[in-house]
């Protein structure tokens, strides 16, 4: 035993290896075994066949999923962007003290249960709760319905998913450098034309990094839109789930995973190969 | 320009922030559905939590499941963190990918994956069953976190020890994991609470036997809306409180050197999906 531990000790290259042994084995068993079975099940599901793609892919109902996924996604990531920006911006012009407030708010926010703030959200469009009172106080007879809307789910998403939006963006402007600022002033620049030439360029590699995340995860989200959504308007993880659950039918459910899984990797890549992912992920 | 920039920051930060503090007064109501304002205030649905096993049991199982992942997740990640930022070798940057691919994989197409294959070993609805699949999840931050650490690591420190004639075992334990230790740490809560937190996969191969808190919470959202939920959020509420205004609290009266939570949440949101 001593021998071989001193043997494998002359040989460094070999260490890497034995210290990663028991990950890649566990991540070969616990995660490639498990998605490749997906991958099985959406061919050989309920026998060897194609029709389960065929189906998902042709398909009105699953159609309009994918477009309403799609549409949910980039409205989201939209809104997020439209919330995150200026929040970011007003960050970078208070006072550190202020700006720490903002920051350790919205990570509370981040940090704070999925399912929490799905509920939190059922609370305030609820039929008894305060956004329809003071639609009502204000003398509208019949609010519309809020809960269980694309509304709802949508909202509540963008909320989920603003922190990331956020931080992303506030961790890029406040590494700009005021001295840019000042000199595309002293050269003239005003206003809108300070914002679009100079701002805007400055913090787009936060805006695309934001968009990338809050698009992908919304792309896959499952809790929200189930819980808070119309039922009628499914988003693709919901209609996986419905597929599973209810109907057992693990070829449809398994063709449609694997369709959203190569969507995500796509994505991914592209955005991998214009910026490189390691920006993503760190 | 500017100032409208500004007045749009102030409403998101008012957007960001009524939604987390709405469910403190809600988990205090009398009321038997969700009515905000509520009508009146009572202590009964904390009563009802920390009295109804329905609640209570999946409290525990989410406690043992997290421990349990967290546990398997740093014996597998703080060995491969040591061999991907220590060591050259072919094949180390698909190790690295490989080591990530998690973070891009839905939630939802894992969950279909685990419902089947942990079913063909008898694993659906036990304990193990979900630690094995949350450790997959969790395997991808903790490593993201400990080896930003460890890259920071000053390993003049380690040679020092062995000059004085330290072995590397050694050195290991009294320098190298004392100086790690923050980052061991922090890595081990980001397991811990990516675990607590989880609820696709746990909605799918917990079942009745090792059911989770999230996945209690959603078939409680999703079906009666129990107002037992406002209670379970509230506190879920304080302990987040707690673990980012605390810390730099006790920093400020200790005056030792910890990570402030929101500057770790910043750097995670960086890296991680």
């Amino acid at each position: 035993m001593q021998a071989t531990i001193a043997k494998l000790a002359e040989r460094p290259n070999l260490w890497p290896w034995l210290l990663l042994t028991p990950l890649a084995i566990y991540l070969a068993v616990f995660f490639l075994v498990p998605l490749a079975n997906v991958v099985f099940m959406s061919f050989t599901e309920p026998r060897l066949t194609l029709a389960n793609y065929e189906r998902v892919l042709t398909g009105a109902l699953y159609q309009r999923v994918f477009v309403n996924t799609f549409a949910t996604a980039a409205l989201v990531t939209a809104v997020c962007l439209l919330v995150g920006y200026p929040l970011a911006f007003l960050m970078t012009r208070s006072s550190p003290r202020t700006a720490m407030l903002i920051l350790t708010l919205v990570t509370m926010s981040f940090w704070t249960s999925f399912l929490v703030r799905t509920y939190a959200w059922m609370v305030l469009l609820g039929d008894s709760g305060p956004i329809i009172g003071f639609l009502k106080a204000i003398g509208i007879e019949q609010p519309p319905h809020l809960l269980f809307t694309r509304f709802s789910s949508t909202l509540a998403m963008v909320h989920i998913l603003a922190p990331y939006m956020i931080m992303n963006i506030y961790s890029v402007m406040r590494k700009i450098d005021p001295v840019l600022i000042r000199s595309a002033q002293s050269l003239g620049a005003r206003g809108a034309a300070l914002f679009r030439h100079v701002y805007l360029p400055l913090t787009a590699p936060g805006i695309a990094n934001g968009s990338v995340l809050v698009f992908v995860i919304c792309l896959g989200f499952y809790v929200t839109p189930v819980l808070l959504g119309s039922p009628r308007e499914q988003m693709i993880a919901g209609l996986i789930g419905t597929e599973i659950e209810e109907f057992l039918a693990f070829g449809r459910g398994s063709a449609m995973a694997i369709i959203l899984l190569l969507i995500t990797l796509v994505i991914l890549t592209i955005y991998h190969r214009r910026f490189g992912l390691d920006k993503l992920w760190g | 320009m500017n100032r409208l920039l500004i007045t749009l920051g102030i409403i998101a930060v008012v957007f960001v922030v009524a939604p987390l503090v709405i469910v403190v007064p809600m988990s205090f109501s009398n009321a038997r559905s969700l009515q905000f304002p509520p009508p009146g205030y009572w202590f009964g649905y904390y009563h009802a939590y920390f009295t109804d096993m329905r609640w209570l049991r999946p409290t525990w199982n989410s406690i043992i499941i997290a421990a349990g992942t967290t546990v398997l997740t740093m014996i597998l990640v703080v060995p491969a963190t040591f061999a991907l930022v220590r060591h050259r070798f072919a094949g180390k940057s698909f190790a690295d990918v490989m080591l990530l691919m998690p973070l891009a994989v839905p939630h939802i197409v894992m969950a279909v994956g685990y419902y089947s294959y942990l079913g063909m070993f008898g694993l659906v609805q036990t304990h193990l069953g979900v630690i094995l699949a949350h450790t997959c999840l969790s395997v991808p931050i903790a490593f993201l976190v400990l080896s930003a650490n460890l890259k920071g690591f000053d390993r003049t420190l380690e040679r020092a020890a062995q000059s004085l004639g330290a072995s590397p075992v050694r050195t290991f334990i009294h320098v190298t994991l004392p100086i790690l230790k923050p980052g061991l740490i922090i890595s081990a809560l980001f397991a811990f609470i990516q675990s607590f937190d989880e609820t696709v996969v746990a909605i799918f191969i917990s079942g009745r036997n090792a059911e989770t808190l999230p996945r209690k919470m959603f078939d409680s959202i999703r079906q009666e809306a129990d107002p037992v939920i406002a209670v379970v959020s509230t506190l879920l509420f304080a302990l987040v409180l707690a673990g980012i205004v605390l810390p730099p609290l006790l920093k400020s009266l200790r005056s030792r050197v910890t990570p402030a939570p929101a500057a770790q949440a910043l750097s995670t949101a960086e890296n991680q999906s």
